[in-house]
């Protein structure tokens, strides 16, 4: 079983008790004051040389922002963000905004290079694996580069940051930006709308499929900085498009801001494919730093035959509260979510996913891994709703926690609403721990206590890991076995 | 007396019965053979009234009533029995309470009186010795736990218990061992009767060298193709069925 | 802090003064009735789903007539709020009292407490043998329209056990009944308590069910909602020994626009306890079915086996229902699970049954008494089995 002996290999390569991605980079940079308010949000699109109606559009978002609460109905536990004592922007100094490979700063190249995310093109086309990937890379509160761009231009893709987007392709911006997460939909998404400063932006025209992996790839390295990132994916008709997104950050005391906002648009016979990899800074064993996760990302399979799927692979964060969504607007569409989330130390998740069955015919999956450890909190929260006249609808749902050690929680929280007679829903969902048996068959077989936990853990998510592009699979199942250390014994 | 007039069937807009015709005297058994995905299973269903069948032309007269506008259960009191390939698990329901419905509502229909207890219990356990049936499996929920050849044996019970004009036998060989088949063979040769009619549709010859027809019929493409005696079926398994897939295209 | 209130709530606000509960008034103040706002009343706003609450209910004489008549059992009613003590004396092992005021130590919840503070008697009884005869309950609402709060303490002893049956029988007023039952269960003791509503369609029925489960105790409790517009209850149950087992089951059946929410909140505070939550609801017409269930395992309760099931089926199309399974897991070495179904009757079965003869409807009666089967079957006793399979055939029936 060669995958197993990679997952053991893996494991012996750990360089235990660290955060692999805990490095600081020192470069200057270009910020704001700390603080928000109608200034920040008019220096921010300013900074951005944004167009006068993106503006009034921020400043929209900031006046019904300060009406809002803070919400507090998740399983999360944190003291209240000061939002006077963050950085609302902070961009490396060297580079206003994305340019070609060569104009980026050595240092940014290097910690990507660091990261392991090929941002030469010329390296990637040489490279052994030959799938090719293509990278936009957002580092603090700006893009600096994104690859592959002329490739994709000749099959009329759109592959660049948000803030370009906003001045290249306007129309496409007011067309879709804020119509499937509204301005007002949460505390945090709303945020999200008056100061975010970079993110990426795809368009896939009608009848093509993207013939690459897209992907972008978060850094926040700036100190008491808040990255606020938004990311717009439209699919026209007929069309594919898998992409990826990788989060990572240093290690640091503090605790620092996460709030995106994704919205994916499927149109007609359209499927896109959401791959996360997220793992921003946990904060370290005594709980202390680590980054605030709150995120919203919803798709919208406005077409008929449309599909979206998320996967998600989350190890990160000190605080995580995202809930990748699908509005199945469009008959005969359907959506997916696969979700592995490790929870250690004193990591708190509140993850889960919304399927909104609007459409006739529509259908759902829903497989949730949940893995706690340490003295963590880890709750699936979901809801499947099929409305009156979402005929025919149907969902399966298979939630799934294992904890490892005692002082940890797993918890599942699932609203389900049929609101007419010919829908179908499943649910099922299960909490165990490693069995002794398992552990012991493993351990007589020659693995030791941490190689078997990590073996039998890779087990548990294989179906969600199946899910995830060939290039990332590997990847996650190194991730996964880095977050469990130190879980056992 | 069953007759079946040019009858074409579609489902989802895609055509699966294309004119069949087929008549089957009273007291002859007619055995129906072909490939899977022929068509055969859903001129079954189609006969015992299952939705979901488009049914585009055609007529199904039974006794000289045409069948199509009935529902299911009005066509099992008119005397149609259908013993499925794969008879239904249904947890809750006593197979002892159902067969006393299923008995108490034909004879309704047909304006006869229920059936005291002590009279149903006798005819359950004669025909349930004949079946090599024991008390234990009429104790258990209707199918629920029932190897493939005790469902099997629990279809040809409902029919001894029924008493049908008509019998429909589909696949019932499917996923029956030799002594099952003995059985099951054994049950329907019994129920053979000058008042009653049975098709019996299989993929195979060897459930024919047990329930002997009169007449075999090679149905491919969505109707028969050919009919004959029952030597037809041995020069079916012989030769095999591509010799008619032209004929049939 | 105060918010305003409705004029509902200015209704309960002032029975709470009158009955001088002060601090839960000033709670009641703050908080007025639960809004979806709260978790536990997500699909059962009550400030929107209650009207024309009435005036505290006034006193009224026992018809004497009783909802079941079970051979070999015990009967007792409260009509009104009031305990009425009917014919024979009880069974012996059995102590029956009455005490003023609400039940002792009522759950934080604030129906709860509205009950403990409007409630004038509570109806204790002791069981302290192994009880042969049944003890039935019989809440009745006489008169006009108005608000009932009653209490109902149970204790099994220890090594005691007894079955309870209690009925809640509305008359065609819309009155609104606010009622408690608390069950406490001795080491090893067993009982099996059953809680019916029949009432008329026009009553609103509220119930808070606190169960205390000690060592080696064993418990089924059984639901059933198949009255009232708008019925909630709401049991909380607390694992307190070892070696307890608990079976929970109900049962909703639910149509024209009635609102039938059973919420309950299972709390395994100790290692080496079990349990099961089976939970049915059938809907028809524009009816609401609603099914919230939490088990918690706290820290330190290893080997909790707890098992949790709401299966659904619905009748016509404009029919709901609304399930939130929740587990809340603090212990690693645990079996918990949650399965939730919702559909219609399953084609393929009634084709089956139809292709034997047997006509449409009867053909779906039968499917939803299988489906039924398990919530029954464990009744043994027979008088009782067929009351309450009974009430599902009839129901069916309409």
């Amino acid at each position: 079983m060669p995958a197993v002996k990679e997952t053991i290999d893996q494991v012996k390569e750990i360089d235990l008790e660290k955060y692999k991605y805990g490095f600081e980079t020192d470069i200057k940079s270009d910020k704001a004051p700390k603080g928000l308010s109608e200034d920040i949000v008019r220096f921010i699109s300013a900074k951005k040389d944004e167009p006068e109606w993106m503006l009034e559009w921020r400043l929209d978002a900031y006046k019904r922002w300060l009406t809002m609460d803070e919400p507090d109905w998740a399983k999360l536990d944190y003291p209240k963000i000061d939002f006077n004592d963050i950085y609302f922007y902070s961009a490396p100094k060297s580079t206003p905004g994305p340019k070609s490979l060569d104009e980026v700063d050595p240092d940014l190249l290097e910690t990507y290079k660091k990261l392991g995310i090929p941002l030469s093109e010329q390296a990637v086309l040489a490279g052994v694996e030959g799938a090719k990937i293509a990278v936009d890379a957002v580092f603090d509160s700006v893009s600096v580069v994104t690859t592959f761009r002329e490739e994709l231009a000749k099959s009329g893709i759109i592959f660049c940051s948000i803030s370009e987007a906003i001045k290249e392709h306007p129309d496409l911006i007011k067309k879709y930006l804020g119509s499937v997460v509204p301005v007002t939909d949460n505390y945090y998404s709303t945020l999200n709308c008056a100061v975010f400063t970079d993110g990426s932006f795809v368009y896939i025209p009608k009848g093509v499929r993207c013939p690459m992996e897209l992907s972008t790839y978060f850094r926040i390295n700036e100190k008491n900085t808040g990255q606020f990132e938004r990311t717009l994916i439209i699919a026209e008709e007929d069309t594919y498009v898998s992409y990826l997104e990788g989060c990572t950050a240093p290690m640091r005391d503090e605790n620092q801001l996460h709030a995106a906002v994704v919205e994916l648009v499927a149109l007609e016979n359209a499927e896109i494919k959401y791959s996360t990899v997220q793992n921003w800074y946990p904060g370290n064993k005594e709980g202390v730093g680590g980054i605030y996760n709150f995120v919203t990302k919803r798709g919208d399979c406005r077409g008929d035959n449309s599909k979206i799927s998320w996967t998600q692979v989350e190890t990160g964060s000190a605080i995580t509260w995202k809930y990748p969504s699908c509005i199945l607007r469009g008959d005969g569409s359907r959506g997916e979510f696969y979700s592995i989330a490790i929870s250690n130390g004193y990591q708190q998740i509140d993850s889960g996913t919304k399927m909104i069955h609007l459409g006739k015919n529509t259908s759902s999956k829903v497989i949730a891994k949940g893995i706690a450890a340490g003295f963590s909190d880890n709750t699936y929260r979901g809801l499947i709703s099929a409305h009156k006249k979402a005929k025919n609808a149907r969902n399966f749902t298979q939630c799934d926690s294992l904890l490892i050690g005692d002082k940890c929680g797993a918890h599942t929280i699932p609203y389900i609403e049929a609101k007419n007679s010919s829908v179908i829903f499943e649910h099922e969902a299960t909490t165990s721990k490693i069995s002794d048996e398992q552990m012991f068959y493993c351990q007589q077989r020659g693995l030791n206590e941490e190689e078997a936990v990590a073996l039998i853990v890779n087990g548990f998510v294989r179906d969600v890991l199946q899910h995830l592009p060939m290039e990332f699979m590997v990847e996650t199942q190194k991730l996964i076995n880095i977050s469990l250390e130190g879980s056992v014994g | 007396m069953l007759e079946i007039r040019d009858l074409h069937v579609s489902v989802e807009d895609k055509e699966i019965l294309k004119g069949v015709n087929l008549v089957i005297p009273k007291g002859e058994i007619h055995a129906i053979m072909g490939r899977n995905g022929s068509g055969k299973s859903t001129l079954s269903y189609v006969m015992a009234g299952k939705s979901g069948y488009e049914i585009t032309k055609g007529e199904i007269i039974l006794d000289g009533v045409n069948i199509l506008d009935m529902e299911p259960n009005e066509r099992a009191s008119a005397g149609l029995f259908l013993a499925f390939q794969y008879p239904i698990e249904i947890p809750g329901v006593a197979t002892m309470t159902f067969l006393k419905a299923a008995m108490n509502a034909q004879r309704k229909a047909r304006g006869e009186e229920e059936l005291s207890t002590p009279d149903f219990m006798r005819e359950v356990k004669q025909a349930a010795k004949m079946l090599e049936i024991d008390n234990k499996m009429l104790k258990r929920a209707l199918n629920v736990g029932f190897s493939g050849g005790e469902k099997k044996r629990a279809e040809i019970l409902q029919m001894a218990l029924l008493k049908p004009k008509m019998c429909v036998f589909d696949e019932t060989d499917s996923g029956l061992d030799i002594d099952a088949l003995r059985i099951v063979s054994q049950g329907v040769n019994a129920l053979r009767d000058a008042n009653r009619s049975m098709l019996v549709i299989t993929h195979y010859q060897r459930l024919l060298n047990y329930i002997i027809p009169d007449v075999v019929h090679v149905f491919s493409n969505g109707k028969i193709v050919k009919s004959g005696d029952k030597s037809l079926a041995l020069e079916l398994e012989e030769k095999g069925y591509a010799q008619y897939d032209e004929s049939a295209a | 802090m105060v918010i305003k209130l409705n004029k509902n709530e200015e209704i309960l606000y002032q029975a709470l003064l009158d009955a001088d509960a002060i601090s839960i008034a000033k709670n009641f103040r703050s908080v007025g009735l639960p809004t979806r706002r709260n978790e536990s009343y997500h699909y059962s706003d009550l400030k929107m789903l209650l009207d024309n609450i009435g005036q505290i209910a006034t006193t009224a004489t026992s018809t004497g007539e009783f909802a079941f008549n079970i051979a070999n059992s015990f009967q007792l009613q409260i009509v009104n709020g009031e305990v009425q003590i009917l014919g024979d004396k009880p069974p012996s092992g059995v102590v029956i009292s009455t005490s003023n005021g609400g039940m002792s130590e009522p759950n934080k919840d604030i129906i709860a407490q509205l009950n403990s503070a409007l409630t004038k008697e509570t109806l204790h009884i002791d069981v302290s043998e192994n009880l042969e005869t049944i003890i039935q309950v019989d809440r009745c609402f006489e008169g006009k329209a108005a608000l009932h709060n009653d209490g109902v303490e149970i204790y099994i002893a220890n090594n005691s056990s007894a079955t309870i049956v209690e009925v809640f029988d509305g008359s065609s007023e819309e009155h609104l009944s606010n009622s408690a039952s608390k069950l406490i269960l001795g080491k090893n003791a067993k009982a099996t308590h059953i809680m019916v509503d029949i009432s008329s369609k026009k009553t609103r029925h509220l119930q808070t069910v606190q169960y205390e489960i000690e060592q080696g105790a064993n418990l089924h409790s059984l639901i059933i909602h198949a009255g009232s517009s708008l019925a909630r209850t709401q049991l909380f149950a607390n694992f307190n020994g070892e070696n307890a087992h608990a079976d929970f089951a109900g049962l909703m059946l639910v149509d024209a626009d009635r609102h039938s929410d059973i919420t309950i909140d299972v709390a395994h505070k100790v290692p080496n306890t079990t349990s099961t939550e089976n939970f049915k609801s059938v809907v028809r017409n524009q009816a609401k079915a609603i099914f919230q269930g939490k088990i918690l395992v706290a820290k330190d309760a290893q080997k909790t086996d707890a098992a949790m099931m709401h299966q659904g089926l619905m009748l016509s199309d404009d029919a709901q229902i609304l399930v939130k399974p929740e587990l809340e897991i603090y212990a690693d070495d645990v079996i918990c699970g949650h399965g939730a179904t919702c559909g219609e009757l399953d084609e393929n079965n009634l084709f089956y049954l139809m292709s034997r003869g047997i006509e449409r409807e009867q053909a779906k009666a039968m499917l939803v008494r299988a489906f039924l089967a398990e919530i029954f079957d464990p009744i043994t006793n027979e008088d009782l089995y067929d009351i309450l399979a009974g009430i599902a055939d009839d129901w069916l029936k309409e």
